[in-house]
């Protein structure tokens, strides 16, 4: 194979890797403003790690398979 | 396991990564001061025989503060953010409170070593991975012990769900890892001497030329974007929320802007090269996805503006919360230069002129160090359980360095554009019009004023540095963690 | 599944890691053989003029100096002819630098002489009034090493096939012939300048950092 032929090769290449991803991406961003519309999920409420972040506080959402037994 | 109630998070391993982000901010900057003089002041190259001439002093204050200060800043937050968004203290595991303090006890010896052999003449001239091939194994170590460090605190967390701000340290620690190994590939001298007494310390590059040049700016370029970008955007989501006693504007944002930002930032490292003799598409690609990067970086950045919406009038009562904004402003400042500078034919101007470091310090002065400073601030009063001592230092301290940072970046938006227009001027008969020597001797005003900009923005670090101290030990006990707004004494 | 993927660390980490490195290898990788084909005519270092470029490095020299002439007619006019990507092909590291404090060196070797540099790295400012370049006089007493240049030069020749020692290109040999060699070359440049410590040094088998230094910078073309 010349070297042409590899180039096209990779430029094909590089195109759908690059087409791929941003499917992803998009299907990742479609998700989560879907999730949380139908209520599946609320995102918004993740900033509350931030202000209950003392350590005797509750967790937002407990590991079930938590190593510590804290209850 | 004992109940939470007399768990406590531990903040010593915090206190004393603050320390090396003091000790080494100051280390840094002064340098970074004194480079700035020899410009101006070339007499100044001559204080300290061969020690103290600019080339020698230059990898010390990039190392200075880009390993030593900022890195520290990162880890002091980490093991600050990390514990209370997981909800775990280092006081549960015996294993991790070893590895953390290892971890710090090993970094502060290298950056110690870093010092001695920078000044000795050690150095590979790769920016940012200046350091020789021993300093570079004690690296390894101690980032490897961060990421055990990291990633069983992860492992032991009580909360289920890992806070975004955490995504940021990690992608720092993986990222450095993989650019720091590929891009320090060097085979030590002495190994293959054929009977010559080699130097120890000496290495040489398995890379070569236009190869090794590539390899280095994709190092380089990405060294910023997971050094003095994505940790100190993590710092951000937590110090900013917190201190604000806000929400995150748009959580989701936070999210998608940061699977953008991990996508689009490695690509752009061809930038650095345009013009050069790396392949053309490399240098299209480069130029071309610095300005997709936009997005990702707006993203963040008004994401953080917009956190403070309701509540502005916390600019005028809080230095910490004007701290803060001003770091995203000059983040927001900075992505957009950036990205011009990539255009190609912008780039045939800017490059090689005093533009570049330009643009890097009103990033870096503005944007990473606004936002370290304001971290430690915040963490003072519960690390230490005192009051900050004084808040009118804290609004000096602030103006001063505003100021700073404004003569810095722009005399060296005027000298860069002058030189590089100058460089490339021809007269009416199609010869040069300046030789070179007058393109530096019309710099001249442009570098006094950088250096005195330079020198606002480390008496600021001086004023800091001492508030800190004074907080540490003589700031008025608090009985009780502050939730939200940190407790200045006026 | 992206739900299960932001609460697992490590898988989360996988697919981190796969994101960012992905873009380095797509871009790096493919043009690595190609770059590093030397251009007709391009010679690997000698062991004094590889004693000289790591002078060259330990006072980093490229803080203020770029070796890469970019495209364009004022920088053509100013320094020489374009740099090819094939020249390079024996720097390890290259030297392209970031920022141009002072000119281009690429080719300095075409336009500066040994006494010339002499002068300069003494007191630039005697040469040029108005320089910010630093003074250099401790090169005129520190020596060069010239064991761990040529174990640099035979570890490139080992490990890497750099073509010493054959046909055309520079001879390499054991320690003791090239230390011979490089003090050979040293007294070539010796004999161009006028420092007396630096040819008595010379004379006495040794070589200042300053002799390999300009041998480096000479060879710049
Ligand atoms: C602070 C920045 C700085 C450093 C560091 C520096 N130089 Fe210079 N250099 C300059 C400037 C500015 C000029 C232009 C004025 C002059 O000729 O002195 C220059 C000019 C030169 C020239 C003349 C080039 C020409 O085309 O006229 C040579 C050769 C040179 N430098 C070599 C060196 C070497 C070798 C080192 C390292 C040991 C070095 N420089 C370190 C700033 C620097
Ligand atoms: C106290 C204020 C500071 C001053 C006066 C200062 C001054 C300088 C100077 C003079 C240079 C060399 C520029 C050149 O080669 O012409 C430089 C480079 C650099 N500095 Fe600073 N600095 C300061 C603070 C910082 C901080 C806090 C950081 C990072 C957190 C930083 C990061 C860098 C980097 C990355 C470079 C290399 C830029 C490039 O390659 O173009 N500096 N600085």
């Amino acid at each position: 194979m010349d070297q042409e032929t590899l180039l096209t090769i990779q430029g094909y290449g590089k195109f759908f890797l690059i087409l791929f991803v941003f499917i992803v991406f998009y299907s990742y961003a479609y998700s989560i403003y879907k999730r949380q519309k139908t209520g599946e999920r609320d995102f918004e409420k993740y900033s509350n790690l931030v202000h209950d972040d003392f350590l005797d506080s509750c967790p937002l959402e407990k590991r079930d398979n938590s190593i510590e037994k804290n209850d | 396991m004992q109940s939470n109630a007399q768990l406590e998070y531990d903040y010593s391993i915090v206190k004393a990564f603050t320390f090396a982000t003091i000790l080494f901010g100051i280390i840094g900057m002064l340098v970074g001061v004194i480079l700035s003089f020899q410009l101006a002041f070339p007499e100044l190259n001559n204080l300290a025989g061969e020690y103290g001439t600019f080339g020698r002093l230059r990898p010390l204050h990039t190392n200075g503060v880009a390993f030593g200060f900022t890195l520290s800043g990162i880890f002091a937050t980490w093991y600050y953010v990390g514990q209370r968004t997981l909800k775990m203290s280092l006081n549960e595991s015996k294993f991790l409170m070893t590895v953390a303090k290892l971890h710090f006890g090993l970094y502060f010896i290298t950056i110690l070593l870093a010092v001695v052999t920078f000044l000795m003449g050690f150095t590979t001239s790769k920016e940012y991975a200046e350091l020789e091939w021993p300093l570079d194994l004690l690296v390894v170590v101690w980032w490897v012990l961060w990421g055990v460090a990291m990633f069983g605190m992860i492992g032991m967390r009580r909360e289920r769900t890992i806070y975004v701000a955490i995504w940021y340290y990690m992608s720092s620690f993986l990222a450095i890892a993989m650019l720091y190994l590929f891009n320090n590939m060097e085979v030590p001298t002495f190994l293959w001497s054929g009977d010559a007494p080699s130097s120890l310390m000496h290495s040489v590059s398995m890379y070569a030329g236009s190869n090794d040049a590539s390899v280095q700016w994709w190092y380089g370029h990405n060294a910023v974007a997971f050094v003095f970008t994505a940790p100190i955007i993590g710092m951000i989501y937590y110090f900013l929320p917190k201190e604000s006693g806000q929400n995150i504007f748009s959580y989701k944002l936070s999210l998608l802007s940061f699977w953008g930002l991990m996508f689009v930032y490695l690509w752009a490292g061809g930038h650095h090269l345009l013009y050069s003799t790396v392949p053309d598409w490399m240098q299209t690609m480069g130029s071309t996805m610095s300005v997709v990067l936009i997005l990702p970086s707006w993203g963040s950045a008004i994401n953080m503006l917009l956190t403070m919406k309701g509540e502005w009038q916390q600019l005028q009562t809080s230095p910490l919360i004007k701290f803060m904004i001003l770091a995203s402003t000059f983040y927001m400042l900075s992505t957009i230069e950036g990205p011009i500078q990539a255009i190609k034919s912008v780039n045939a101007i800017a490059h090689f002129t005093d533009w570049i470091p330009g643009h890097v310090h009103d990033g870096v002065l503005g944007w990473v160090g606004f936002m370290t400073m304001a971290s430690l601030f915040h963490m003072a009063p519960r690390m230490f359980k005192r009051e900050i001592y004084s808040k009118s230092l804290m609004e000096t301290q602030f103006w001063l360095q505003t100021v700073g940072i404004v003569f810095y970046f722009t005399s060296m938006w005027i000298a860069g554009i002058t030189q590089g227009m100058m460089w490339r001027a021809y007269d009416e008969y199609g010869s040069l019009l300046y030789s070179f020597i007058d393109t530096v001797e019309v710099l001249h005003p442009y570098y006094t004023i950088r250096a005195v900009g330079g020198l606002f923005y480390l008496v600021g670090f001086f004023i800091f540095a001492y508030n800190i101290y004074k907080t540490a030990t003589a700031g008025r006990v608090l009985d009780k963690e502050p939730a939200n707004a940190s407790p200045m004494a006026s | 599944m992206f739900h299960w993927l932001e609460q697992k660390p490590f898988f989360f980490a996988v697919v981190l890691f796969l994101t960012v490195a992905f873009a380095g290898f797509v871009t790096i990788v493919p043009d690595f053989a190609k770059q590093s084909q030397p251009t007709v005519g391009t010679k690997p270092y000698t062991v004094l003029e590889l004693a000289g470029r790591q002078v060259y490095i330990k006072d980093s020299c490229n803080a203020c100096h770029s070796q890469l002439i970019r495209p364009f007619k004022s920088e053509t006019d100013r320094y020489g002819m374009y740099s090819l990507s094939g020249e390079y092909a024996y720097d390890r590291p290259f030297l392209w630098g970031s920022k141009r404090a002072g000119p281009d060196l690429m080719r300095v070797g075409n336009y500066r002489t040994t006494d010339w540099h002499e002068n300069h790295m003494m007191n630039p400012s005697d040469v040029v009034p108005g320089t910010v370049m630093p003074k250099y006089p401790h090169q005129f007493t520190n020596m060069a090493d010239l064991a761990t240049a040529y174990a640099n030069a035979n570890t490139q020749k080992e490990l890497f096939g750099v073509p010493y020692d054959t046909d055309g290109m520079p001879k390499l040999g054991s320690w003791a012939e090239a230390e011979a060699q490089a003090k050979e070359d040293a007294k070539l440049i010796a004999s161009d300048m006028k420092n007396q410590s630096v040819k008595d040094a010379v004379a006495n088998g040794q070589v200042p950092e300053i002799v390999a230094l300009i041998a480096y910078l000479n060879s710049l073309k």
